[in-house]
């Protein structure tokens, strides 16, 4: 196994593995579809952002989510999960909740894949949906 | 040794009460909108307006909005003092100065991506640029209505010392996004409008003793059409 294999084979125990990096979460891609087995990824909600510019810490939110691109492909996605600027379908949607807050809904608001190292980051945006 | 004010500076200067006099304009005009909407069967929602003055962050409690129950969707406004140029031209040597200040009102608008009922979803970054541009419409047409040409300063009626206003304006719109590199998970959009105001400023004065007195002067008409004039003077020699 070449190097970058290892790497991509080791996610499986840096941010799959549960109770460690890995936390559970939910990913449901336009047409509706969601794996029908538990996804484990590294997810991130904080409260604090920099401002690129100055450097200098201002208030934000910044929410995002770390997945496998190998594992979401053998789950069944049809594809990576992306922005979808158009408004006529539903987005891609991430659901995960922290060690002390519930579960919230997100919306997939951009992606970064690593193709190199098998990985996936997701910025997300909050997200309403329907009453 | 110079000599010292002989009484307490306990006034708010004109720059200071033309900022709260923009925000209260704003404020009584959003809530008088919402009566409006009302009786016209009209979501009130959409002329509210949320007032700020002075504040470094408004919209932060936007990040946490998206846990309330329910939504207060309506834009954040925030008044606040940038700059003041004084015209010496205009301004008297002793106790008037023409004040032409800067005031930034900055509207922000959030949005949430959100699914529709019929099927499909509104995007949260264009509900959050149509929001601030509907907060920005409510603040340019209240600020530029006619009866605010003077900032409601010329009424009789108006305490003192209120400052005297010579006009207003709004001289730019400018549109920004108050987040970093696109990663934010909130969608926030500001509009700043500058609104430009020249009044007058008025600082203490020297309150002199009395120097003058009253003086009788009687005016007759001789009997070959003289005017002449008679008054008595005291003087102290």
């Amino acid at each position: 196994m070449n190097l970058r294999a290892q790497v991509e084979a080791d996610l499986a125990a840096t941010i799959e593995a549960p109770g460690d990096f890995g936390e559970p979460f939910t990913l449901t891609d336009p047409l509706g579809f969601s794996s029908a087995s538990q996804l484990y990824g590294m997810t991130a909600d904080i409260g604090e952002t920099i401002d690129a510019d100055t450097g200098q810490a201002v208030a934000g939110r910044q929410a995002t989510l770390t997945a496998r691109i190998s594992t979401l492909l053998a789950a069944g996605y049809s594809g990576l999960p992306e922005h979808i600027a158009d408004g006529t379908g539903l987005p891609w949607l991430v659901s995960f909740a922290g060690p002390a807050t519930p579960s919230q809904t997100y919306k997939v608001k951009g992606s970064r894949p690593d193709r190199a190292m098998g990985v996936v980051k997701m910025t997300l945006e909050f997200w309403e949906a329907a009453p | 040794m110079p000599t010292v004010l002989p009484s307490l500076i306990d006034k708010q200067d004109g720059f200071e009460i033309m900022r709260d006099q923009i925000a209260l304009i704003l404020f009584q005009n959003q809530a008088a909108q919402q009566v409006l909407a009302t009786a016209g069967g009209k979501d009130p929602a959409l002329w509210k307006l949320r007032v700020y003055t002075e504040r470094s962050n408004a919209w932060e409690e936007f990040l946490n909005e998206p846990t309330a129950v329910p939504l207060d969707k309506s834009p954040i406004v925030n008044v606040w003092y940038e700059s003041g140029v004084f015209d010496g031209a205009k301004s008297g040597p002793v106790d008037r100065q023409a004040h032409a200040g800067a005031f930034n009102v900055d509207v922000y608008g959030w949005g949430v991506a959100t699914e529709l009922p019929g099927g499909g979803h509104s995007p949260g970054d264009m509900e959050a640029a149509f929001t601030a541009h509907r907060g920005a419409r409510l603040v340019r047409n209240i600020l530029m209505a006619g009866e605010n040409t003077y900032m409601q300063f010329r009424a009789a009626d108006n305490p003192k010392p209120a400052p005297a206003v010579w006009s207003r304006s709004i001289s730019a719109i400018t549109a920004f996004q108050p987040e970093q590199s696109n990663v934010a998970a909130h969608q926030v959009v500001g509009v700043r409008l500058t609104l430009r105001v020249e009044f007058n400023e008025y600082a203490p004065q020297v309150e002199a003793a009395d120097t003058l007195d009253f003086v009788a002067v009687d005016i007759n008409r001789t009997s070959d059409g003289l005017l002449v004039a008679e008054a008595d003077f005291d003087l102290t020699i």
